[in-house]
């Protein structure tokens, strides 16, 4: 399925792109979320729980980060399995843009969906995504924006700016992959 | 010595309630009660309850399977998978289309929720949730879901296990995703007459993959007894005794060691004629634990891993002069068998019956051929609710028929009138081979007509598109008219067989001494009132009531040998063998009449329920005084007792057929189809019990209106199965169903012995045309020539909308 929508926060690029690097905040924010850990500064495990109509699954699943451009841009591809409710992977690319003094967040899902979760059909998927996607926003705004903090400026302000650099490019896919749609909401499950 | 007042002929025919009697249906006193006696209402003390995990993906290896967390769930007894079933060598099993198919999956998955592994537990809550705990390990492959790209040089290989085996059941293999191509008729004379035709017509006709979705799903409890070695199996089986000789064959276990037994069915439309893997792995979990173990299907796994239906791709081209006299028909088909060919049709016809195709025309020259592929998607290719491939072979024609008329600017009813197969043409012998018994279809199609008030139809259509034009209605009217000819009972042994099995069926009958009598036969219902019916067969045949029969089947150890009940063959072969083996007990019953009337038997004569002396009616013994007699008094030269058996070979199908026609008003907004009237006239030969086939025919046309209307399993680049939950499959209710008039003729077949032609499946094959013509006829004069099934909203709108005539 793809998915291409876009996000306001009102929020600076650095602070988005820096609480999109934070495991805590994503945590919070992933709808049934049980773990997210960073492998390494591009790779992320987590497990999350999804129900989507009559499936019900714990999902498990990995993403990677690359084209990372902080703080105006990065790709996640990831997959992720939860047993016999099915299974997903695909990926995102995420354009953060300035928008006064806020950001706008763009995001642009292709994933594909097999096993159980695809048989139930587009219908229950894509609401659940966008369910999900609601969800997610709606917390990670409220976080952010609440939170605009010591914390985040200062991972900000760390930030290199070099697209050659490792360091703080860690955005979790998990979220793009739960923000994009149900399916990359399912998707990231695993993610 | 008898009552002087004797009742009338008429009046005690009446009275034994036999041919042509609307009799009530005697099983609905338990349904209607909620008394079945179903396949789960089945519970035998110490049962287990077996449940399959199912591939996620439609094409993968299998790395591993872990088992460990499943098998430590309390109440999880074992956990069989490929390696536990093939020291058994039942790790595949023979298909009845003469491939084999995995039990449990052998290191590959090739279609989405094949079986992995089987969870035996205690209860069926432990089962599931040891399901859940199957850990499967894939490397995912190419899944290949276009059978238009089955044979291409770079398309995935599907069946490693057979991928040198070039020599298939039906003949050479063309590639190694290719099944076997089957081909009836003249090719040149077709290519020729088409070329030399003044119009031709040619289109690709697709009839989508459905399913006929049972309300009851499979299911079975095996029991193996483990003191007398014998295996018991109850099941929904559409064909028992076929069922006990491919258990025997399979496990060597001695066919006299099994039994089958088909308890009530809730309704099979061929999804319960095949052999399928729960049916093994409950078998092999009963020997190897040695208690009872069960196995039912839920929704989602009937939909999308029992037998489905249709798949054709039909490359329809039809040629003819120019005042419309049809003057050649090819067919060139793709079918799409799933991953493994597990179509249930005679050994002889890998395509069934579908040279039935050139329909109900006279049709000079002809010729079909079908090739049928593997793809990532489930087994099957069954007959829904139809003898075998006849309802594919009936909408291409119907339609094409349809597509002719429109290019020649002609009336599709006059079109189909100019080229019927004449009343005085009987028996005709088609262009592809098949010897149609009877028919007199200018008789039937006029009647539909008539009473339809076909012209004034046409009349109002053209009111309806000037109002349409002129912006004054939304809706636009189509009048659908279809002409069926199917071919069904098989069948004739010389070319009819399942396995080797040939296609007789049977009837045992015992007469009991007080005049009542118990009749068993081959066959097996799933809703059809054989209970009911075949007692009216054997009350005309041997003058007792129908009342006092009592009907049994379905139980191999009991019940004699028969195919099964499927492809409308019970009526026309065991309610035959019924008839026959009647005839057997009143011949029996003459001898004892002359005997007691001490007259010379070729002085009798049968009059409705006994015999009397020629000339002299008053001289007479009743049915019932016959077979007291034949248990109480020593015949000199005739043995005790009142039995007869009869084990009937047809000579040949039987051809019934149809004028059904349909009104619909589509409104182009939306894409709704109002089906507006419903018309379905049938002819199948002598009517045995009128109301019983009305309620055939109701429940046929709306199943026809769910196929026609929405009813599909599609698959998406990736394999994954669509609409295979009742959220997505069009079952439609009492809501979406539209009233039905029921009409007949009746033109009863020269050699069968009552005349019967059977009727379950008509109106499926002549709904699913009806409907689809009326949807293509709404948008005929806007251009359309074609537009596919199923007519659901989504697509009839974008019908409209590419026509421009949305709003």
């Amino acid at each position: 399925m793809e998915l291409n929508a876009e996000q306001k926060i009102a929020a600076t690029r650095e602070q988005v792109f820096a609480a999109l690097n934070d495991p805590a905040i994503l945590m919070q924010c992933i709808p049934g979320c049980e773990s997210l850990e960073k492998e390494s500064d591009t790779e992320m495990t987590a497990t999350v729980v999804l129900r989507v109509g009559p499936v019900k699954a714990k999902f498990k699943g990995r993403v990677e980060l690359s084209n990372l451009v902080p703080p105006e841009s990065y790709s996640i591809r990831g997959e992720g399995a939860g047993g016999p409710a099915g299974y997903a992977k695909g990926g995102a690319d995420i354009k953060l843009l300035e928008d006064g003094d806020g950001t706008i967040l763009q995001y642009d899902v292709k994933a594909d969906v097999g096993g159980k979760l695809a048989q139930l059909g587009g219908r229950l998927i894509d609401s659940t995504a966008k369910n999900l996607s609601g969800k997610f926003f709606a917390k990670f705004c409220e976080i952010v924006e609440a939170d605009l903090g010591v914390d985040t400026q200062a991972t900000i302000s760390e930030a290199p700016v070099a697209a050659d650099s490792k360091a703080g490019r860690s955005l979790s896919p998990l979220i793009w992959v739960v923000l994009g749609a149900g399916v990359l909401a399912l998707y990231f499950a695993f993610s | 010595m008898n009552d002087q007042t004797i009742p009338p002929a008429a009046e005690r025919a009446a009275a034994l309630q036999g041919l042509g009697s609307s009799r009530k249906r005697v099983e609905d006193a338990r349904f209607t009660q909620g008394k079945g006696n179903y396949v789960d209402d089945i519970k035998l003390p110490g049962m287990l309850f077996g449940d399959f995990a199912r591939s996620s993906h439609g094409h993968a290896r299998i790395k591993s399977i872990n088992k460990e967390a499943a098998l430590a769930v309390p109440g999880v007894i074992a956990v069989l998978t490929a390696e536990d079933l093939k020291p058994l060598n039942l790790h595949y099993m023979p298909t009845l289309a003469g491939d084999v198919q995995a039990v449990l999956a052998d290191e590959k998955v090739l279609f989405q929720n094949q079986e992995i592994a089987f969870v035996v537990a205690e209860d069926r809550y432990a089962a599931a949730d040891g399901v859940e705990l199957i850990e499967v390990e894939y490397e995912e492959l190419p899944a290949l879901v276009d059978p238009f790209k089955a044979m291409d040089d770079d398309a995935p290989l599907l069946r490693e296990d057979i991928k040198d085996k070039m020599d298939g059941a039906h003949g050479p293999r063309k590639h190694y995703n290719h099944i076997f191509y089957w081909e009836e008729g003249d090719k040149e004379g077709t290519d020729k007459a088409l070329a030399e035709s003044d119009v031709v017509v040619e289109e690709l006709i697709t009839y989508p993959r459905c399913h006929p979705s049972p309300i009851e799903t499979c299911g079975c409890v095996a029991s193996m007894d483990k003191i007398n070695g014998k295996l018991t199996i109850w099941g929904t089986f559409q064909a028992p005794h076929a069922v006990r000789t491919v258990a025997s064959l399979i496990t060597n276990i001695a066919e006299h060691n099994i039994r089958i037994v088909s308890p009530d069915i809730g309704g099979g439309f061929g999804n319960k004629v095949g052999v399928y893997p729960g049916y093994i792995c409950a078998a092999v979990a009963s020997i190897v634990t040695g208690v009872p173990v069960k196995w039912i299907e839920d929704k989602i796994e009937n939909l999308t891993a029992t037998a489905f239906a249709r798949d054709y791709h039909m490359t329809g081209k039809i040629g003819a002069t120019k005042d419309g006299k049809i003057t050649a028909l090819s067919c060139n088909v793709l079918a799409d068998h799933g991953a493994f060919d597990a179509c249930a049709d005679p050994t002889q016809f890998p395509a069934g019956f579908f040279s039935i195709c050139t329909g109900s025309y006279d049709i000079p020259v002809a010729h079909c051929g079908v090739d049928g592929v593997y793809t990532n998607k489930a087994p099957g290719g069954v007959a829904y609710r139809c003898s075998f491939r006849v309802t594919e072979a009936a909408y291409m024609i119907e339609r094409m028929i349809d597509i002719l008329a429109r290019k020649m600017d002609m009336d599709p009813a006059e079109l189909r009138m100019k080229n019927f197969i004449k009343k005085e043409q009987f028996p005709y012998t088609s262009a592809l081979g098949w010897e149609y018994d009877s028919g007199d279809y200018h008789t039937a199609m006029e009647k539909a007509m008539e009473t339809v008030g076909y012209k004034a139809l046409r009349a109002e259509q053209v009111e309806n598109r000037a109002a349409f034009a002129r912006g004054e209605t939304r809706a636009l009217m189509g009048v659908g008219v279809a002409f069926f000819t199917e071919i069904v009972g098989a069948g004739p042994v010389k070319n009819c067989d399942i396995l080797g099995l040939g296609m007789f069926d049977s009837c045992e009958i015992r007469i009991h001494p007080t005049g009542s009598a118990i009749a068993r036969v081959g066959t097996i219902s799933q809703g059809q009132g054989h209970a009911t019916t075949f007692p009216q067969i054997l009350a005309s045949e041997i003058g007792l009531p129908a009342e006092d029969i009592t009907v049994e089947e379905g139980d191999t150890d009991t019940a004699p040998y028969g195919l099964g009940t499927y492809g409308s063959r019970t009526t026309p072969v065991a309610g035959a063998a019924a008839a026959m083996a009647g005839r057997k007990i009143r011949a029996k019953a003459q001898m004892i009449a002359a005997y007691l009337l001490e007259v010379h038997d070729g002085d009798l004569e049968w009059d409705v329920d006994r015999f009397q002396v020629k000339g002299n009616p008053e001289k007479f013994k009743t049915m019932k005084e016959l077979a007291f007699a034949a248990y109480s008094q020593a015949i000199p030269g005739i043995e005790p007792g009142l039995e007869a058996v009869s084990y009937y070979d047809p000579p040949n199908m039987t051809y019934p057929f149809g004028a059904y026609i349909c009104v619909v008003d589509v409104d182009v907004d939306t894409g709704v189809v109002d089906v507006r009237r419903f018309y379905a006239l049938d002819d199948c030969g002598t009517r045995i019990n009128p109301m019983i086939i009305e309620g055939q025919v109701h429940g046929g046309l709306t199943e026809a209106l769910a196929i026609a209307m929405g009813q599909e399993i599609s698959y998406d680049a990736m394999g994954n199965v669509k609409g295979g939950s009742l959220m997505d499959y069009y079952l439609p209710t009492a809501v979406e169903t539209p009233v039905w008039e029921t009409d007949h003729t009746v033109t009863p077949s020269p050699h069968h012995p009552i005349g019967a032609k059977g009727v379950g499946e008509s109106p499926n094959v002549g709904g699913v045309p009806a409907f689809s013509n009326a949807v293509n006829d709404a948008f005929a004069h806007l251009g359309l020539t074609h537009t596919q099934m199923p007519h659901d909203h989504w697509r009839v709108w974008q019908t409209a909308q590419r026509l421009g005539v949305t709003g």
